[in-house]
């Protein structure tokens, strides 16, 4: 990260090559729409390449992958939210199936059973909210513009999964 | 990270068209985000669209940054300087410094006077604290006061940076004309919490206004015309302005909720 | 990376506005700027419409909890800040534009926005990312290393703008903002206006009819610190009539409003 503060262009080469197939894989899971998903990538890495003096100072345990999809994050909120002044929101990709396959059934273990029951019991929009609010660290109010729902729809959403995790834990 | 993401199921999460399930899903991305590994297996496994995307992106970037300005370089020591150091404060400190010299010197040019500088040390840090978070001088004055920092807290921080100078000028001014430490420290130090404790019910500012002037009727008029030593400066007298300082920044943190709101106070 | 989320932050929402204020008055020195004023705001971008004079000033800095209400009752995302409130976290949520700022000229404005960042108690390691989102979102990537001296008139703003949105905040508050924009940089600032409006209550206090009209879902106008009217922006223009002042069918509404609103008063 300093090497590429000091406007090491190869440095910050790298640091794409190495991470930009992740965020795109990743992104497109969240935005159907490859517009979208573009726009985000090119806004991300660039804010990084600007502001690369200040993440050297503040860095997290996460390394540069955790706020390289902070950094994603937000531009994706930011770019949902110009859309949804047009009435344009791009779709959010839902996943069919919930439960792995057999042979899937080592993967599952990293995720945890108890959470695997939760996610059976509750409905692909409850899911979502959980992804978005515990595994991409959204807001209630980010998550509200990204799956365009109300806010308080969200949140019951959510009380719902805490509620159904709780009892997958019990 | 013992077990690692097989390239099979690496290729389905890559692709948008695969199935995959969710928990599946979850437990690639949550390994993803700390496995160097994998994700070069992801960097290897990228599809044709995929690859075209990127480098889309990477031209576009190109010629944004080719464009725009060059990454900045931080400024290391100046974020911790913002929030103790406050310029606006310093022709006022030097004010300060300026006037204890001066009674340095009388004291030495007329050595028959009256401690000047046991007389001065309660209303030296007075100006300091009264215009360190002053409408009329702070030029930020109207962006900080909506903010959650504005209170107690802050008023004691730029209170430090005030005492952080005069402290050791009243040390030196004190230790030059022979007079005890604890005398000039103590009650400049009392007078500060004082201040600051009255400032929560009448404003910061008025409350160096009238202690100020309360102590030049009460004590240094009284003493410039007798040249008697006042009462409330002898020597036995440090353990009261030690437990009055004690009592008084007591009263200030009790208070401290009085001074979310700058405007009473300015 | 996965994170918690805690039950207060999928607690329902108790507040049906967020900022809600019944009989109001505020004080500015002696004379009461505002004076019983009842007021209602949701989601969306409010433009503040009033003749100088009216307490649109008063109202801002007394709903950005700079000053103290002297009656009346205020309620900003449903906690009630007159009286002896915590004040700390409704101001967290919070972002204010004064009209006359002041700023440490020798700072850069990313140092601006970052201390602004500070001091409304962001979260240390979300600070850098905020602040390059937040510059980029006004337009002032170019600018980002001057120094704030340097900055003319519109840039000046935009930088005032980038550190009350910093915080992403839920209650935005912006006086005049567009005072010393050129035409071309209004149209830029209405642009951010209506997308910060699509999840934050927006409070644009102008006293230009075709900024409010371009850019805002509901109307506000009040006039000796009391509220006049509140509408949508055709419901301004319904007001008028040919009789009326005004270039425009809004301008027209807005001093028909303002003329009977004087002659109630007279009576």
């Amino acid at each position: 990260m300093r090497r590429i503060a000091a406007a090491d262009r190869r440095a910050f080469d790298e640091l794409y090559r190495r991470t930009s197939p992740w965020l795109l894989a990743r992104l497109r899971r969240r935005c159907a729409d490859d517009d979208v998903v573009a726009d985000v990538m090119q806004e991300t890495y660039l804010a990084v390449w600007r502001a690369a003096g200040s993440f050297a100072g503040s860095a997290t345990s996460g390394g540069a992958v955790g706020w390289l999809w902070t950094i994603a994050a937000h531009r994706l909120v930011d770019a949902f939210r110009r859309r949804a002044r047009q009435n344009q929101v791009p779709a959010v990709p839902l996943t069919e199936t919930v439960a792995p396959a057999a042979e899937d059934e080592v993967m599952a273990g990293r995720v945890g059973h108890e959470l695997e029951h939760a996610l059976l019991v509750l409905p692909p929009e409850a899911r979502q909210v959980l992804r978005a609010m515990v595994l991409d660290g959204f807001s209630v109010r980010e998550t509200s513009l990204l799956l365009g729902v109300p806010e308080n729809t969200v949140k019951s959403r959510a009380r719902r999964a805490r509620i159904a995790l709780r009892e997958a834990l019990s | 990270m013992t077990t690692h993401l097989s390239p099979a199921v690496i290729a389905r999460y890559v692709d948008r068209e695969a199935e995959l399930d969710e928990v599946t899903a979850w437990s690639v991305e949550v390994h993803l985000e700390d496995c160097a590994d994998c994700r070069a297996l992801v960097a290897g496994g990228t599809t044709a669209d995929s690859q075209a995307l990127l480098a889309r992106v990477a031209a576009g970037m190109d010629r944004d940054i080719a464009e725009g300005p060059a990454p900045v370089r931080r400024r290391r020591w100046s974020p911790a300087r913002n929030r103790w150091l406050v310029w606006h404060l310093v022709p006022w400190l030097t004010m300060t410094v300026a006037v204890l010299g001066c009674a340095v010197l009388l004291q030495a040019l007329q050595p028959g006077l009256p401690s000047l500088v046991s007389l001065l040390a309660p209303v030296a840090p007075l100006p300091g604290v009264a215009i360190a978070w002053s409408r009329r001088h702070d030029p930020a004055w109207e962006l900080i006061a909506g903010t959650p920092a504005a209170g107690l807290a802050m008023l004691l921080r730029r209170t430090a940076a005030v005492l952080a100078v005069v402290v050791p000028a009243l040390a030196l001014a004190s230790t030059r004309t022979g007079v005890s430490l604890a005398l000039a420290l103590l009650p400049c130090l009392a007078f500060t919490a004082a201040t600051i404790a009255l400032g929560a019910f009448v404003g910061v500012r008025n409350a160096a206004l009238g202690l100020g002037i309360t102590w030049s009727l009460a004590v240094v008029v009284p003493t410039v015309l007798t040249l008697d030593s006042p009462a409330v400066l002898q020597p036995g007298s440090s353990g009261v302005w030690a437990a009055l300082t004690l009592a008084l920044a007591v009263v200030a943190v009790s208070r401290a909720n009085n001074f979310r709101r700058l405007s009473s106070h300015s | 990376m996965m994170r918690t989320v805690s039950a207060a932050e999928t607690a329902p929402t108790t507040y049906p506005w967020a900022v809600h204020a019944e009989g109001l008055g505020v004080r500015a020195g002696r004379h009461l700027a505002v004076d019983g004023l009842d007021l209602a705001l949701g989601t969306g971008v409010h433009g503040l419409l009033g003749p100088n004079g009216a307490g649109k000033t008063t109202l801002m800095r007394a709903l950005a909890t700079v000053v103290k209400p002297a009656d009346g009752r205020l309620t900003l995302l449903g906690e009630s800040v007159d009286g002896r409130a915590d004040l700390r976290r409704v101001r967290r949520r919070l972002g204010y534009l004064p009209q006359q700022f002041g700023f440490y000229p020798r700072f850069t404005v990313r140092e601006f926005v970052e201390y602004m960042a500070w001091l409304k108690e962001m979260p240390k390691a979300a600070i850098p990312s905020a602040v390059q989102r937040t510059i980029d979102r006004v337009g002032l990537t170019a600018k980002a290393g001057a120094r704030m001296k340097t900055l003319s008139g519109g840039m000046l703003r935009r930088a005032g703008i980038a550190q009350a949105i910093v915080n992403d905040p839920a209650v935005l508050l912006l006086d005049e903002p567009t005072v010393g924009l050129d035409p071309e940089q209004r149209l830029d600032f209405r642009e951010l206006l209506r997308d910060l409006g699509v999840d934050s209550c927006v409070l644009v206090s102008t006293h230009l009819v075709e900024d409010v009209v371009a850019a805002c879902t509901d109307v506000v106008l009040i006039n000796e610190g009391r509220l006049v009217h509140q509408g949508t922006p055709d419901d301004l223009a319904a007001q008028g009539g040919e009789g009326d002042a005004g270039d425009s069918p809004a301008e027209r509404g807005y001093s028909a409003l303002l003329r009977r609103h004087r002659a109630e008063a007279g009576r």
